[in-house]
């Protein structure tokens, strides 16, 4: 039962990412805990910050860091401040995607993080990209473009990210100023596969599709979906971009859109990350509208604790099928996030843009 | 008259050799396979002109007392003065551009002065003398690592071939012993279509054997099965007693998958042989299957794949992609027809590789559902098929990690709910999809806080007569964000329950995590968790069926009871492996405290009696 911090950590290792080893690494930090062990604890940690980020689990991420950034600022000795650093933009990468958390707390993030950047001798430049990154997510497009700019005149550094990660940001600049050509001009790099990382081209393909749709690229487009599906199918992480392939998979082949949706709707009831859901959320509905004009009855395949078939009658929906009050349940969620998120951001756009879809 | 040139190469071969050897190269002793491979491919450019031309390759080594010499003879297609200047052009190139040129495919010319070179990382002097089968005059080259060589015609006409000489530089005595030759040959050249000798001074052997016919055709090889079985033993060393045969469609590769006779290691490392155009590249070839296929050590060989630089690994490109792609289509479709036609040989295969076969079926609806019956699941009636359990029951309930399933498992077993610990890798995924290949299966993802819809409430009259002092226990834990419930409930060793949904259960590291962080991140967690406080309160049960809650809440209102309460809280906390925070732990410090202390004066008054 009281495996020791050790004996944990080796099963650790033997694990593939994922939330099994998420939760083997919170039960080494709390032995090491326990035994006021600080060294060991802030390792699991760090390793949870990780694991967390790239899996799907950015509340559990930015708690972990929370913690080892705190135990770092008491103890700077004892640890290691490069990768402390790195995984500080990991933070900033997600955390405009929590509604609750205020724009000022958010700028008050960006300039610690500038601070330490500052006080170990690296530039502003991560700092401007970041600013950029929130921004976008926000919504306000156009300024997070000013930023890019800036940030694109400033000469790299070591914690700047990798150029696949930084292109991939121009790539999703220009989808969200909607502008198609250069989408996929910016794309172009990393679809011909000279700019790879860990997370790049899974997060750049979902943003090509429908450009490469509406431009008459309809063969190019079906090629990536299948390429850039099988990279994020398996990773919680990807959930807004599931949500993305499903949207496209609407305008072309709505019943294989259905099945990607079976499929992650479990994994969405759970999801950490608000924004994430909002948008899998979204692009789900917009799908199950479009199912439920189809001449035959659809019904989703939901697990029967769904809070969105609740009040439904039954999972059959009835003769109609269950698509159509689905796609209105899902839009309701959808937007309730959406408001959350605007009135944070102080702009309507995830409402716009839901609406639009 | 010899006609004799020197020459000189426009390269630093002393840089090159370093790159090979340092960099490129994983060990010298690939100079043989450079070698061997060099020689494959000049009996191979002859038989496509003489298609009845025998190819053999002979090997020999002598000089004993003295530094080895080492002969490679091959009856090929040879080399024209032409060809020669040719290779050193190639190199002459390729030291420019280091590892990229090396990479290309190039002509059987290039390469074979690329291979050549790599003789240096053994030999400071090498010799070729060489007659082409097109005619023009035998040939002798010399070259040296400090670039010179010359090049001579020779009086008299060898039979066309091409003869390399190298003699052992000292320190690489170990590569021109004969144990080591024997071995590295048959290590490299297993595979290879022409009869390999070697000639020691301890004497004469065939390497290779003649190549069976399910090298060809991968479908023969059930037919083979000892013969298979006998390879895969020699070769990678282990005892195998099952295999899949594997072909892609083009019949460019094809290979025998040996089914690893224990589980392995998940992120154990897929060490697949790999023979290209009958050559051996590589013994740690990863990326040639899909991940999910780690049950498997795979003999395979192909004629259509890139290798990189150090010839050692492929270039991950579409088309490794896609031969992939269909090797493990190859495995997966075996592993479909064993389930229908011999679904022993597939539970042997699940009974040790369970996991792999998980893996497969997380990434594959179609998989999932040919197997799911198959695959063991840990479960509150114990270790389980998930057919067998879904034989006996219609409605499954999974926890999606190992936590909420040790708190709640002797729970929801003493309510005889059939619960799947969805804690290990796979499971919990596995589980949530069950109904889409099992129609009918009912699974709910079972929370701690959901076990308690099958307690027993109390009756009217006993909850007037508990009413002020369950309500006195509620104000008290107010402060730990808790409810206190009474209920009856098995098993009735068990006094109180801990339950908490996954956002209390979040809200609970966020407010613990507060008290470690920095302002800054203290107040974001705040604000995090002042989104969460509508999650709701957690709950804590208390068992009216056990002995000592009855007791408590019989005696009505009482001292005892708020401590008594925050103690139940603390345990449960404990016994749920909670951490708890700086409160709680101090609660449970004074309680502790306290109880010994009543423990004492009680036994004073009443002569030993406890609480």
């Amino acid at each position: 039962m009281s495996k020791s911090y050790e004996e944990l950590m080796e099963e650790v290792y033997d694990l593939p990412d994922g939330l099994a080893k998420i939760n083997l690494l919170e039960e080494a930090a709390r032995v090491a805990d326990l035994s006021n062990d600080i060294e060991s604890a802030y390792e699991a940690r760090s390793m949870i910050v990780e694991n967390a980020t790239f899996n799907g689990y950015p509340m559990k991420a930015l708690v972990a860091f929370s913690w080892i950034l705190g135990q770092y600022d008491k103890n700077q000795d004892l640890f290691d401040e490069y990768d402390l650093l790195w995984s500080y933009k990991w933070i900033l990468d997600k955390i405009s995607c929590f509604p609750d958390i205020p724009l000022t707390q958010i700028d008050e993030l960006l300039e610690d993080m500038r601070k330490r950047y500052k006080e170990n001798g690296y530039s502003d430049r991560t700092y401007f990209f970041y600013i950029s990154v929130n921004l976008l997510q926000q919504g306000k497009v156009e300024e997070a473009g000013e930023y890019l700019k800036k940030f694109r005149s400033m000469e790299d550094d070591l914690m700047s990210d990798c150029t696949a990660c930084e292109q991939n940001r121009l790539v999703e600049y220009a989808a969200a100023v909607g502008d198609d050509e250069a989408t996929l001009e910016a794309a172009k790099p990393i679809l011909k596969g000279k700019m790879t990382c860990g997370e790049v081209p899974h997060v750049t393909i979902s943003k090509v599709l429908l450009p490469l749709y509406r431009l008459g690229l309809v063969e190019e487009a079906e090629k990536q979906q299948k390429r850039g599906y099988k990279l994020i199918k398996n990773n919680l992480d990807f959930l807004q971009h599931q949500g993305e392939h499903i949207y496209y998979l609407s305008k072309t082949d709505p019943f294989k859109g259905l099945e990607l949706l079976e499929r992650h709707y479990p994994s969405m009831l759970g999801h950490e990350n608000p924004f994430d859901k909002m948008m899998f959320l979204a692009h789900s509905s917009a799908l199950l509208e479009l199912l439920s004009g189809e001449s035959v009855a659809v019904n989703a395949r939901l697990p029967e604790s769904s809070p969105h078939l609740a009040g439904m009658d039954g999972q059959a929906g009835g003769s109609k099928g269950n698509a159509g009050p689905l796609a209105a349940a899902f839009r309701e969620d959808a937007l309730l996030l959406a408001d959350r998120f605007d009135r944070r951001n102080g702009n309507s756009y995830y409402r716009n843009y839901i609406q639009s879809l | 008259m010899s006609q004799h040139d020197n020459y000189r190469f426009q390269v630093n071969l002393g840089g090159m050799i370093d790159i090979l050897s340092n960099h490129l190269y994983s060990s010298p002793k690939v100079y043989l396979r450079e070698l061997l491979q060099n020689a494959v491919d000049a009996v191979t450019a002859r038989r496509e002109n003489e298609p009845l031309a025998e190819g053999s390759i002979k090997i020999d080594v002598t000089g004993a007392g003295g530094p080895a010499t080492l002969t490679i003879q091959d009856n090929g297609i040879g080399l024209t003065e032409e060809n020669i200047h040719e290779f050193l052009a190639v190199i002459g190139q390729s030291s420019k551009r280091s590892g990229d040129l090396l990479a290309q495919p190039t002509s059987f010319i290039g390469r074979f002065g690329i291979g050549l070179l790599s003789c240096f990382m053994v030999s400071d002097e090498i010799v070729v003398l060489t007659q082409s089968a097109k005619g023009g005059p035998s040939l002798e080259w010399r070259g040296k690592p400090d670039g010179t060589y010359s090049i001579r015609k020779l009086d008299t006409e060898l039979t066309p071939g091409t003869r390399v000489f190298l003699r052992c530089k000292p320190g690489s005595e170990a590569y021109f012993e004969q144990e080591f030759l024997e071995s590295s040959i048959y290590y490299y050249g297993a595979l290879l279509p022409y009869p390999i000798t070697l000639q020691t001074e301890q004497g004469f052997k065939q390497i290779n054997e003649a190549l069976p016919i399910w090298i060809k055709h991968p479908d023969m090889a059930r037919s083979h099965k000892a013969e298979v079985l006998a390879w895969g033993e020699r070769l990678l060393g282990d005892r195998f007693k099952d295999f899949i045969p594997l072909q892609t469609a083009s019949g460019r590769t094809g290979g025998i998958a040996y089914i690893l006779p224990q589980g392995v290691n998940l992120n154990a490392k897929r060490a697949h042989r790999v023979y290209l155009k009958n050559m051996l590249v590589s013994e740690k070839a990863e990326n040639i299957l899909p991940e999910w296929a780690f049950f498997v050590k795979c003999l395979i060989w192909s004629d259509e794949l890139q290798l990189t630089a150090s010839r050692e690994h492929f270039y991950e490109n579409d088309q490794l992609e896609e031969v992939r792609g269909e090797l493990g289509e190859a495995i997966r479709s075996e592993l479909m027809t064993m389930a229908e036609l011999a679904p022993d040989r597939l539970q042997a295969i699940i009974g040790s590789h369970a996991l792999s076969m998980k893996a497969l079926a997380v990434e594959d609806e179609q998989f999932y559902r040919i197997i799911y019956r198959w695959l063991p699941f840990h479960s509150s009636i114990g270790q389980r098929e998930l057919g067998e359990l879904l034989q006996e029951h219609k409605h499954l309930y999974y926890t999606l990690t190992l936590d909420e399933y040790r708190q709640i498992t002797h729970v929801a077993a003493a309510q005889s709910l059939v619960v799947v610990n969805g804690g290990y890798i796979y499971d919990y995924e596995l589980m949530s999809r069950l109904p889409l290949v099992h129609n009918g299966a009912e699974v709910e993802r079972l929370l701690p806080e959901d076990v308690s819809f099958t307690f027993t409430d109390l009756t009217a009259e006993e909850r007037r007569n508990y009413y002020e002092a369950t309500r006195e226990a509620d104000a008290v834990l107010q402060e730990f964000r808790t409810q206190v419930q009474l209920k009856r409930f098995k098993p009735s060793e068990l006094p109180a329950l801990y339950t908490l949904s996954k956002e209390s259960s979040d809200l609970r590291s966020l407010e613990l995590t507060r008290e470690a962080a920095t302002d800054l991140f203290s107040s974001v967690l705040g604000n995090l968790s002042a989104g969460l406080q509508n999650a709701g309160y957690a709950t804590l049960y208390l068992n009216l069926d056990n002995p000592v809650i009855s007791r408590l809440f019989q005696s009505g209102k009482n001292a005892i009871l708020p401590i008594a309460i925050k103690m139940l809280y603390v345990n449960a906390l404990m016994m749920g492996h909670y951490p708890m925070n700086r409160q709680e732990l101090s609660v449970l410090n004074s309680g502790i405290i306290q109880f010994i202390d009543w423990g004492l004066s009680s036994k004073d008054h009443n002569g030993g009696t406890t609480v």
